[in-house]
């Protein structure tokens, strides 16, 4: 029994553990976009930008999460633009079964400011897909992907 | 041997919850590390969006957003000074602060003030207008309530009062996109829908649909043309989801036809939170300026009518090609034409104007008449007798309303 007991104690622990752990969110502000670029290290790389209260983002982002579990080795980083609460930002990812990939949400408001680093012609339509190859060339895809496409940029490539 | 388990278990809920509130905390600390926080307060100065609304007598309304909440306050010195301001709403991270969406304010000659805004109603993100009344010139209102009753999205509410008193409104509805996702048919968008209140927004007509396709996020635009009739603008959806520009005439008897403004071919999913402008003329001349990323075009652009909408002419590009111009904003006063824009440089964000004096045939050359190197809302026009106003909300230099105009 008490054997038992320590099991399940450890496995409540652990999934409470995990649970408060289950999705990190980073912030992201103007003035970070080399950094997030940085994460490449010399492969390629998309950053993808959302919203939760944008409907095609919402539609999309669960063909993302299956996107990454066909094509693991794919570097794709998910920003989240609106101003909205973490813990709604959470539920969405969890919704979308993107809990365990490499999430920032914006913080300091999604203006001008903010997006020139990243595109200047970028007006702040959502979503939006900026691919970024080995040699930091960029390409930018307004609305959703064709997942076919982005499959083949990354072969392409790596 | 229970006891302990269930005290074990209870430790670990505590433990559990604990560690997560830690966790966010941390985060924070995190955050404000090296960093400038946040703008949180509720005051004018941390607002996303303001909306201004010039009374008869002179008295400056203003509208705005900030920390969650709605407030008016008022002016008697045209924005230099305002009393203190008035909470009308509150709905922290549930109200709707998107890149296009901003409170709307109107006044009659009596004092009797409307206002309408937008909030998240649901975990699904379907969103709520709210509409609230003051009857002693914006001093206190009355608790805000739903404009419709529908379960599905409404959104962007644009507001204009006609001469009579009467209010139009016009705004985004997903009950159509709602109701045909219910049966299986999968669709984006919205609808553009309207309706009017003829007793000073106590009540409201039926709500009727002019657009059954539009893009759901971005604001409508709305001017009313000599025959008092309002005139809107939207980015409609166009057979093979391409979201390009319509004006629509709505006249006693309903909606009139969608024109199609230009054929930019912007055939995107996306939500472009990037609306058009309209201002109609005293001759009624339509004078209309959007943003697109079009297959035939792409930028700023500006077109106007001389039938109604039947035909427009050919789009006029604002700013340079490849400047990164947002935010386009047009009011008409007789023959007169003002315009203004947004222009980013990596820098500062600067206000362009371009003005014309026999409505749209020949205009001034771009002018820049404000800039600010923060945080800035987008540059709106407005009027008050024969006075033209800039009215432009930034971060680092205040709210700003600037006189740009007069017609004799």
């Amino acid at each position: 029994m008490k054997k038992i007991l320590i099991a399940f104690a450890t496995f409540l622990f652990i999934s409470t553990f995990v649970n408060a752990e289950e999705i990190s969110l980073k912030s992201y502000q103007k003035g970070d976009w080399s950094s997030i670029v940085s994460l490449a290290n010399g492969k390629p790389m998309a950053v993808h930008f959302w919203g939760v209260t944008c409907a095609p983002c919402i539609k999309e982002m669960p063909q993302w999460s299956k996107f990454l579990s066909s094509d693991r080795d794919a570097k794709v980083v998910f920003i989240q633009v609106d101003d909205v609460s973490p813990e709604m930002i959470r539920k969405m990812l969890r919704q979308a079964n993107l809990g365990n990939a490499n999430n920032y949400y914006v913080t300091s408001g999604l203006d001008e400011r903010l997006r020139y680093e990243i595109d200047p012609k970028w007006r702040g339509e959502t979503p939006i897909t900026i691919f970024i190859d080995k040699a930091g060339k960029t390409e930018t895809t307004v609305g959703s992907v064709n997942f076919q496409s982005v499959k083949a940029w990354f072969k392409k490539n790596n | 041997m229970a006891k302990i388990f269930i005290l074990g278990i209870l430790w670990l809920g505590v433990f559990g919850q604990g560690w997560a509130q830690m966790d966010h905390s941390a985060h924070m600390a995190m955050m404000g590390m090296g960093k400038p926080s946040a703008c949180q307060s509720s005051g004018l100065e941390c607002a996303n969006a303001a909306t201004p609304f010039l009374t008869p007598d002179g008295k400056l309304l203003l509208a705005w957003t900030s920390g969650g909440k709605v407030s008016v306050a008022q002016s008697t010195d045209l924005g230099k000074t305002f009393n203190s301001p008035v909470v009308v709403a509150e709905h922290g991270k549930s109200l709707d602060t998107g890149g296009d969406a901003r409170p709307q304010i109107i006044s009659d000659m009596k004092g009797n003030v409307f206002l309408a805004y937008a909030f998240f109603k649901d975990s699904s993100w379907n969103a709520q207008i709210n509409i609230a009344r003051s009857e002693d010139g914006g001093n206190t209102f009355t608790a805000p309530r739903s404009l419709v009753q529908d379960s599905a999205s409404q959104r962007f509410p644009s507001l204009v009062i006609k001469s009579d008193g009467n209010i139009f409104i016009a705004w985004i509805d997903k009950r159509l996109v709602a109701a045909s996702n219910k049966s299986g048919q999968k669709k984006l968008g919205g609808s553009i829908a309207y309706s009017n209140s003829l007793d000073g927004g106590r009540t409201f007509q039926a709500e009727r649909i002019a657009n059954e396709d539009s893009c759901e996020c971005c604001r409508i635009g709305v001017s009313l043309n000599p025959k008092n009739q309002p005139v809107i603008i939207y980015r409609a959806i166009f057979p093979g989801g391409v979201r390009d520009h319509a004006s629509q005439i709505i006249s006693s008897n309903g909606p009139e036809k969608i024109r199609r403004i230009a054929n930019d071919g912007w055939k995107t999913d996306a939500c472009p939170h990037h609306g058009p402008t309209v201002a109609v003329s005293s001759q009624g001349t339509i004078h209309a300026a959007w943003f697109t990323q079009g297959a035939n075009r792409s930028g700023v652009f500006y077109a106007n009518s001389r039938n109604e909408g039947a035909s427009y002419s050919a789009p006029m590009r604002l700013g340079k090609i490849d400047a990164s111009t947002s935010r386009p904003y047009l009011l008409a006063l007789g023959k007169n034409v003002w315009l203004v824009w947004k222009e980013f440089d990596g820098h500062n964000t600067v206000v362009v104007i371009k003005q014309s004096g026999d409505d749209g045939k020949s205009w001034s050359k771009d002018m820049i008449i404000s800039q600010t190197a923060d945080y800035s809302d987008h540059p709106l026009l407005i009027a008050q007798g024969n006075q033209v106003f800039l009215s432009w909300l930034t971060r680092a230099d205040g709210y700003q309303l600037t006189k740009i105009g007069q017609i004799e």
